[in-house]
Order: structure tokens, then sequence, then C-alpha cells
């Protein structure tokens, strides 16, 4: 029996003139772990809400066809039969955890539905998720990714043989990530559970998946096995699914005829040892970065700072820390989750006060003044582009600050703005509204709308796909020219490796290492340190040649070539 | 007056930070959790409550009425009260018959009018150290449970829960606009004290205005949270009678419980013997 | 399927427009709980209200839900979770929000006319109020023995009682209910409808229209709410309590403190037992 079967499916949001589902068709063998990928809007979400019945018991609309899962028809059944069949995770998942302590909203669901070993099965799921040992935590003494597991054990204590994760890594460093995808893969293995995860890090597709479904507009594209999946890098780009690195630079040397047209595009790494294989290194002229010896934008001595903690000591996030920030610098801030990144920014633009020492910009201390004041000099855009949105329209937030501050040719300057991070359509639109991408692009525009010299980025590509990451990279890229220095805390690597001048690992509230992507990469000690990961390609390369550096596939590409072809 | 509002027009944004308010707030509900008060029945404290929060209104007897005082204070120490609901607590039995003191004085009373307000005051503060103690006390999960055992709707021991959850992240999210409003905006000077009056309207402009954004992400987050709750059988459980049994069924009376209340009870009569005797 | 997309409000629907009064206005009141109250002369001006959060939600969304969502709100947030539960009488406090979000959210027929908004939520902020003071005074009046002997007591309850409401209503009324109703509920219209899933309510919408049944039912809500009041007042002559310990002495009073001194050895020797037994 299949886990799930659908036939002819067509469903119509109510009040939508278009139906989001366009007669689908599709089998799901049961103990399969699939990744559904597409485009945004083109329906994943929806499909998955069929599964658990959520559409159409509880969202109305048309609705045609039929859909079974593990045999029971979704239009028969109801929401709580099917709820025991189907567990859902939430991109949004903190939303969906309505109880206080972790024991308690892990085994919710099996109170509900009226189980008296309610106890057990949650103390279980918890096991199967790794969060054993925290059965009496509060949930807000979780970390992000401790809270995705319980989110996930809330599902699982149900034993539902179908589970379905809404994009599960988009908001997590790559060690949290990692463990997510382990746990998926015993519950896939060891428990039987067939998985669905709606997933953009092909990445961890090609890791993990068994079989990928494309959708695009409303349909199925194609069900096939990964590794088979993957290969077909120009369709997938199309719907901006972009493959891994590794396949994408296989990809492109085959197309310039350096690898032969028969071999299969790898994957993963290990594929990529062997048909790269062929291939031999050579540096490229390094280029060395001159030291950048501009006067200090930013720079911090002996920061201490601790939070109020709810039970017994403060907790200390920094202890004596000293940093420089120098003009016209472009500094990428990494570290795990929890690390202090997001307090170092709001230390910058004043928002918190450390306990001791002091911080100054451009030579002026921020300690004493309020966030108010400095706001024409340094700006913060938050990880939550919703949080930036105070006003009814988007250009109603771009020009605000601009407003209040006076400044005179403000109506010309938000229309510049909306031209240049192209929002001139959705000028009206209120920003909540928008896609991700849109709602990223208006968020930068707020934050350079008043010019400052130095421009603060939380996060800026978390829970977008690539297509959107790289349009965002783009637009930064665009504005080296308002933007003198700029630092951005963030987990994304590739974004780091291209766009980074200088690189400054957080741990514990230390900055443990401060230097060029050469320094910080080819530090081994690192990676195992603070859970960070090169760029798939940079690993890639490594594993061909420990001499090489590469961070982008251009550079992979240029870098290993036949070996003929270095001699003519 | 300058120096008051110079003391409000701080209070509001500045000195009054988020981030301490929700870490009192959360101490409340949690850091007390191995207090001898968290560890006790909800259905005897609320029982306990049910006598402490209505008993005073009826009785005007003094010693009664300080002999209870002193018992809820004692309980309010016991369970480890944030300093924040203590000051509140102040504020708030100020606010119900402090100013009314005053009032009366200015209006031609004398000492006869001291009498009947003192006694007003011990009530109104002997019932609210008596909710602090239960209500602070207790963790919300056992008070939702307690209140359910007693017949509540599901829907408030729900609502409870849920507010506990719920309370950091909100508390999070109003900052962070707030923070948006600090970051981009341009308050009007306050030195002088037409500036401070001019501060003080600006931000309780603010503050209302973040509601705009604060109720569109509150809508977004409800849709998610309401559709889960399907998911998990919160609307399945509130029907049943079974699963009400199942959840009451982890409450247990124990010999503290029972110390508690004789203790209580024993006071009680002991106050009851003073007034007679004196 | 089509039965299912009727203009009615499901139950899910609701419950999230409850879950939301509730956590917006919950937090709201939190905060009014903090804001310090100041005084010039005789006129507390308390900014009492974010009652422009219901009232907003009660005229975009079901009035009901949003009215009990606000009251619940009220309750856990400000009167559980600070401990600052006052009993019966809170009672009240929740009826009288309940009905007046009610009846401000049932006047709006079309939430696009702003007229039509602007009077109803004075209309509902007032009738709160009023019905909060009518409580306020028959409270003192119960509280404090012989309320008519005590001179100057009478006259200053319904001189402040009374500007309390005056002022209420033109001061917290204005700025914290009218203009902030006024202005975010044509913002929110049409935007914060689809979040939820819903359809914008419009003028064909049945949920509009104070009919006699919805006003009989307020009116039955607020004889509750003064009944309760009376209750946690009034019951003094029911329970009376001095007379009975007065007549019975100092011997009843006695033999409880025996019977309860005994009921605590009984008990602390019962727990040392049992702990010995465990261990």
């Amino acid at each position: 029996m299949n886990a799930v079967e659908m036939k002819g499916l067509t469903y119509t949001y109510p009040g939508a003139s278009q139906p989001i589902l366009k007669d689908i068709t599709l089998e799901i063998t049961k103990g399969d772990f699939l990744a559904v990928v597409g485009n945004n809007g083109c329906g994943k979400s929806t499909l998955c809400k069929v599964l658990n019945g959520l559409i159409p018991h509880f969202i109305t609309g048309d609705f045609q066809g039929e859909a079974r899962v593990e045999g029971l028809n979704t239009l028969e059944n109801d929401v709580s039969a099917l709820a025991q069949k189907v567990g859902y995770v939430y991109q949004d998942f903190e939303n969906q955890i309505v109880r206080p302590t972790v024991l308690d909203d892990a085994s919710y669901a099996c109170l509900n539905y009226a189980f008296p070993d309610y106890l057990e099965r949650g103390r279980e799921a918890l096991r199967q998720c790794g969060l054993e040992g925290r059965d009496n935590a509060y949930i807000w003494q979780l970390s992000g990714g401790q809270t995705h597991l319980l989110a996930l054990a809330g599902a699982v204590c149900l034993r539902p043989d179908v589970l379905i994760l809404d994009e599960p890594i988009a908001q997590l460093d790559p060690m949290h990530a990692d463990r997510i995808y382990d746990v998926l893969r015993e519950l896939n293995e060891k428990q039987g559970k067939t998985i669905i995860v709606i997933e953009h890090h092909t990445e961890y597709i090609a890791d993990y998946c068994r079989h990928v479904l494309l959708m695009k507009d409303g349909r199925v594209q194609w069900l096939l096995p990964t590794r088979e999946a993957l290969q077909r890098v120009e369709e997938l780009e199309e719907c901006n699914i972009f493959p891994p690195q590794v396949t994408q630079a296989a990809h492109r040397l085959k197309k310039a005829g350096v690898l032969p047209q028969d071999v299969p595009l790898p994957t993963t790494v290990e594929e990529g040892k062997k048909t790269f294989s062929s291939l031999t290194f050579r540096p490229a002229e390094s280029v060395k970065p001159a030291a950048s010896v501009g006067e200090n934008a930013i720079s911090f001595r002996n920061i201490s700072l601790s939070y109020r903690s709810v039970k017994g000591e403060p907790r200390m996030i920094f202890d004596g820390l000293n940093l420089d920030i120098r003009k016209g610098e472009k500094v990428a801030l990494i570290g795990s989750n929890g690390a202090g990144k997001s307090t170092l920014m709001k230390l910058m633009v004043g928002l918190l006060k450390p306990q001791s020492g002091s911080i100054c910009l451009f030579g002026e201390p921020v300690t004493q003044k309020k966030a108010e004041d400095f706001s024409r000099q340094i700006s913060l855009v938050y990880q939550n582009p919703e949080e930036m949105f105070i006003k009814d329209s988007i250009a109603g937030d771009i020009s605000y600050a601009m407003r209040v501050w006076g400044v005179k040719d403000w109506q010309e300057r938000t229309d510049a703005l909306l031209e240049r991070f192209r929002l001139q359509d959705l000028r009206d639109r209120d920003g909540r509204l928008m896609s991700g991408g849109q709602m990223r692009r208006a968020s930068l525009a707020i934050g350079v709308a008043l010019e400052p010299k130095v421009l603060l980025l939380d996060e800026p590509t978390a829970n977008l796909d690539i297509a959107t990451r790289r349009e965002i990279m783009g637009v930064l890229e665009d504005m080296k020219d308002i933007i003198q220095t700029a630092v951005i805390a963030t987990h994304d690597m590739q974004l780091v490796c291209q766009w980074a001048e200088r690189i400054i690992v957080l741990s514990g509230g230390n900055v443990v290492a401060d230097g060029s992507r050469d320094e910080i990469f080819s530090r081994a000690d690192l990676s195992k340190l603070v859970g960070i990961r090169p760029p798939e390609i940079f690993t890639m390369a490594q594993a061909l040649n420990p001499q090489a550096l590469c961070y982008t596939i251009e550079e992979f590409t240029r870098q290993f070539q036949e070996a003929a072809a270095w001699k003519s | 007056m300058e120096k008051l509002m110079n003391q409000l027009s701080e209070n509001i944004l500045d000195k009054f930070s988020m981030d301490y308010l929700r870490n009192q707030v959360l101490k409340n509900a949690y850091g007390n959790d191995d207090t001898v008060i968290a560890g006790l029945d909800p259905r005897i404290l609320i029982a306990w409550y049910l006598f402490f929060g209505l008993v005073p209104w009826f009785v005007n007897d003094l010693s009664f009425l300080l002999g209870s005082f002193l018992l809820v204070m004692i309980t309010t120490l016991l369970a480890r009260v944030a300093g924040l609901v203590l000051f509140l607590f102040g504020l708030g039995v100020f606010s119900q018959t402090g100013y009314l003191f005053l009032v009366t004085l200015l209006f031609g009373g004398d000492a006869s009018a001291v009498a009947p307000l003192l006694i007003l005051t011990l009530k109104v503060a002997t019932i609210s150290l008596a909710s602090v103690t239960v209500f602070s006390g207790l963790d919300p999960d056992k008070l939702s449970n307690g209140l359910m055992w007693y017949g509540c709707p599901e829907r408030l021991s729900f609502s409870i829960s849920y507010a506990y959850r719920m309370l950091p992240m909100l508390m999070e999210e109003f900052q962070n606009v707030l923070l948006s409003y600090r970051l981009r905006g341009n308050p009007p000077a306050h030195d002088t004290f037409s500036g401070k009056v001019r501060y003080l309207i600006y931000q309780v402009k603010i503050i209302m205005e973040s509601f705009y954004p604060l109720m569109l992400n509150t809508a977004k987050r409800s849709r998610t949270t309401v559709e889960a709750l399907e998911l998990r059988g919160y609307r399945y459980a509130a029907v049943n009678k079974t699963v009400k049994k199942i959840r009451l069924s982890a409450l247990k009376v124990t010999y503290n419980d029972l110390l508690f209340l004789a203790i209580s009870v024993l006071w009680v009569a002991l106050c009851l013997l003073c007034s007679t005797l004196f | 399927m089509n039965a299912m997309q009727k203009n009615t409000i499901t139950q899910s629907q609701k419950l999230m427009i409850f879950v939301l009064t509730m956590s917006l206005y919950g937090l709201a009141t939190l905060f009014t709980e903090l804001i310090p109250k100041f005084q010039v002369g005789l006129v507390e001006f308390s900014i009492e209200y974010f009652l422009f959060i219901p009232l907003t939600l009660g005229m975009l969304f079901d009035p009901l839900s949003a009215a009990l969502g606000a009251a619940t709100g009220e309750l856990v947030f400000s009167e559980i979770m600070l401990g600052q539960f006052g009993g019966l009488g809170e009672l009240e406090k929740f009826l009288t929000v309940t009905i007046g979000v009610y009846i401000a959210g049932r006047l709006v027929k079309d939430p696009k006319n702003r007229v039509m908004v602007g009077i109803a939520a004075i209309t509902g902020t007032a009738a709160q109020l009023l019905m909060g003071t009518i409580v306020d005074i028959a409270k003192v009046q119960f509280a404090v023995e012989d309320f008519e002997a005590v001179a100057g007591l009478p006259e200053s309850v319904f001189a402040t009682e009374g500007f309390a409401f005056l002022n209420d209503l033109l001061f917290s009324g204005i700025f914290f209910c009218l203009l902030p109703t006024l202005y975010l509920v044509p913002k929110l219209y049409g935007k914060i409808e689809p979040l939820l899933g819903m359809a914008p309510r419009t003028a064909q919408s049945a949920v509009a229209g104070l009919n006699p049944k919805s006003v009989v039912l307020c009116l039955i809500g607020f004889l509750c709410a003064v009944t309760a009041e009376m209750a946690a007042t009034a019951g003094m002559s029911l329970i009376d309590w001095e007379a009975e310990w007065a007549e019975s002495g100092t011997a009843m009073a006695m033999g409880m403190v025996a019977a309860a001194a005994v009921a605590v050895i009984a008990i602390l020797v019962i727990k040392k037992n049992a702990e010995r037994k465990v261990a």
C-alpha cells in the first residue's frame, strides 16, 4: 500500500480565481523520504495541508478529486482521525507549541485524543527526537533548534505513519540543521515512517532524501529518485531550485567539455571525488587583500554584558570583549546560534547598554547617548523583516525615517529607493502581505533610507529560497557605493565567502578567530569548535587537493581543469 | 509638577524596559516552581483562596483582619513572588483606598472616617495578597488544572497556559516593533517642560501606533496556532469527558496540603480567640 | 463542498479571533498595570484603556469572540499572571468589558464607514465605563459600614466616581479608544482578514446590527455583574460572622484552636511515618 495516493486533485482557495493545485495525481510509497521542491507559491504547502485534512475541513474552498493517506480518504475522515496518521510541523513552528513546558507539549496531542499513557508517549517522542532529559524545561529555555525538535516531538507522539515538515532548517546553523535531519533519518529508517519535507537546501536533499518531487504552477512535474532528480540541473534552475554546488560545478564543466558527456553528475562530495578525479588543480594567483588600516568605525573596549535570568545567576554574554571595525570594511559575523551575534549588533546601535566597557562610533562614545541619536549614522536591519514594518505601506515605511528627520527631498529619495529595490509596483502594499524576498528587499530599503555610514544586517538571507537569496546578494553588491561599512551576522557561508572581506568568528562571547576567508576556513579546529561549515564547493576542492581554496563555483571551475588544458 | 512629568516621561520608554518587565513576569510565572506553595495541590490552594479572598470582605473585626493579613503575608513570602508583583500590590492598595482616604479628608471628613478606611485597606490588602499567593505562587499549568477541577470552562484553563506560553514571544515582538521606532524615529527634544510634554505624547502615540504592526503579526501567528490546535485535537478534547478525567488524575492531595490547611485553620482560630478575648 | 463556503464564521475562526484578541489585549493590559497613574489635582489621568484593541477587532470580526477574548485576556494576563486577581469582583470587569466591546462590534455594519465606527467606539466605551461606575459606587456603599454616617464620604464617593467617569470618557475615551480605533479600523480593513483566512466584513454580513435579543443578553450580563459585586460585598448581612462568634464566645474559639492544633500535630506525625516507610 502507498502512504499517499492522490487522484485528479484540484483545489481552489476560497475567493481565489485560479486553482492552486491542478489535477494532481501522485503516489508516495510507504517508508519514503521525500523532498518536495518548487518555486514560491507553486502549491507545496497547500499540497501538504491536503494530506492532513486541514484542507478542506478547516480551510474551505473548492476541492475536487481524491486524496488518500494510509488508505484513509481525507474527505471522509475528519482532521482528528487524520492527525493520527499524519504529523505536521509548520515553518513558523514556534507558533504550534502551545504548552509552557517540554513534556507537556510533547504529550499534548495524546492527552487530547485521550490516550491514558499520554505521558509515556510524550517521553518516547522526546527520546526519538533527541530531547530526553529536558522534560521539565520551559519552552523559552530551549534553543531554536531544540524548539524545532520539540515541535517535531509534538507531532511524533501520536505515532503517525507520515511526517510532514515545512522548511525544517530555514533558521538553523549547520550543526542544528544536521541534528534535525539525523533525527528524521532515524525516524525514517528505524521507525519506518514516511517523511515528506518541503526543502530547498539541495545539499541536504542529496544527503538525506530518497526521492524528489518537483512542483510547478500547481502541477506535479515529476517524482524521481534523488540522484536522478538532481541531475536535471536546467529544469531545476528554471524553477529557482539550485542543485548542490558540486552538481552545478560538474554541470558547467560538462558543458564546457572538460568532463565527458556521458558521466552522471555527482550530487555529494563523495561522488564528486570520483567524477572530478581526472582533473588537476592549478592554484590561482592569490590576490592578497590590502590590509585595511583605515580609522575605526566602531570600537569595543572591555565590554561586559549579562542578561537577567529567571532563576539564579545572570547569564554572561560578553566578558571583556575587545573588537575594532574599521571604516570601509565588509565584515561577516559568524558563530553558532546563541553565540552573541545579535547582541553585538544591538550594542552597536545603542539598543543595549553594556554593564561595563565602552563602545565608540566614529570616535564618539555610544554608551552615553540614546539609540535615536545615532539613527543617521548606523542602521540595523532585523532578521525578521515583519518587525520593521511599522506603517501600512512600503512607501510609508521607507519614507518614515526621512520624514521625521526632515530630509528635504524625501519624496524623490523614496521613489529612487523603491525603484532601486524594484518595489515600485508594491509601494502601497503592506509589507507583511508580500512574499519573503520582497519583504527582505523592502527591509533593506528601509535600512538604507537615511544613508547610514554603517549598515548592520542580521541574517539577511534566512528563510529565503536560493533564488531570492541570490537576488539579495546582488542587491548588497549594488549598494556598495552607498554603504561604506557593513556588518552581516549570518549562518550562510556562501554569502560569507562571496561577500565578506573580513570574517569574525564568535563563540561563547569571545572572538575566537578574525581574518580573511582563507585564514578562517583553512583552520580545521574552528569548524569543530563553533560548528561553522564552509560551502560545499570548498569542501569538494579540499577533498581533491588540500591546497585548493575555492569558495565559489566559478573559482572551482577555473582552478580545476583537465591536465591537458593547463599545458596549452 | 515638572519633576513629576520628568519622572513620568522617563518612566514609560526609557527606564521601563521591556526586558525587565518580561523577566519579572517570567520570574513570577516560572521562577518559583520549587517553593512550598508551588508544591501544594491547586485544589486545596484554590479552596484556601476562596476563604481568604472572600471572607475578609464580610468581616469587620480588626484582630481577625490583622491576623489574616499576617498569614497571607507569610504565604506570599513563602511563594517568593517577584518584586514587581509586590510593587503592583502596593500600588493597587493605594489606588483603591489610599486616595479615597485623602479625598475624604478633603471633603471635611475627620478621624471617624479613618477607622473604616483602615479596615477597608486591610481587607483589600488581605484579599490581594491571598490572590498573589495563589496565582503567582502556583505554576500556570497546575492552576489551570485546579480551576478545571472546579468546573471552570475549558477555554479559560487553556487560555491561562497559552498566555504563559505566548507572553515571552509577544513581548519580544512588541519590543522589536518599539525598537524600530527608536531606531528610525526622531523624538522631540525633551529638555524643557513643554518638550517633556511633547515627548510624553510622542511616546504614548508610538505605543498606540505600534499595535498596528503588532495586530497583523499576531494575526499571522494565531492562524498557525489555531490550525495546529486543530491538528493536535484541542477541539476534540474540549467535548470529551475522558480527557478531562485523565488530565485531572494527575492531581494528588498530600500530607503537605493537609498540613497547610490545618495550620491555616489553627491560625484563624487563634485570631478568633484573640478577638473574643480583647 | 459549497455548503462550507457560506458567510458564517466557523468555530475555528472564532477561536482564532479569540486567541488574537486575548493575546493582544492581555499584553496591553499588562502594561496599563505598570504605567504609573498620575494625578493633577483631583483628576486622575490614568491611561486606563487599551480598549481600542478589542474595539477594533470586534468591529472587523465576530464581536462576541473578540469581546470574550478581550475579557479573558485581561483576566489572565493582568489579573492572574500578575497576581492581581480580585476574586468575585473580577467578574464585573469581565462582563462589562465583554458587553462594551460586544455592543460596539454589533453597532458597526460597515467598517469602512468612519462615522459609524466612531459612534460605535465611543458608545462601547461609554457603556463599559458607565457600568463600571455604577458598580463602583455600589461597592463602596456596601463595603464601608455606616456609609451614610461617615461625614463627607458619600459626597466624596459620588463626586470622585462621577468625575472619574466623565474624565475617563472624555480623556481615555477619546484619546485611547475613539482616535486609535478610527486610525486602525480603516487601516486594518482588508489586510488582517486574509491573514486569518477570512473574508472582510461587509454591509451584507450577518454579524452586524443590535437586535432585541442581543440587548437583552447585554442587560442580563450587566445584572450578573452587579449581582457578583453585590454578592462580594453585601454578603455581610447574609453571613453574620461577627454575631456568630461574639455569642458563642471564647470557649468556642478555644475549641477551634485545640481542634486545629491536634490536626496539625496528627498530620505531622502521619507524614513522618509515611516518609519513614518510603525511605
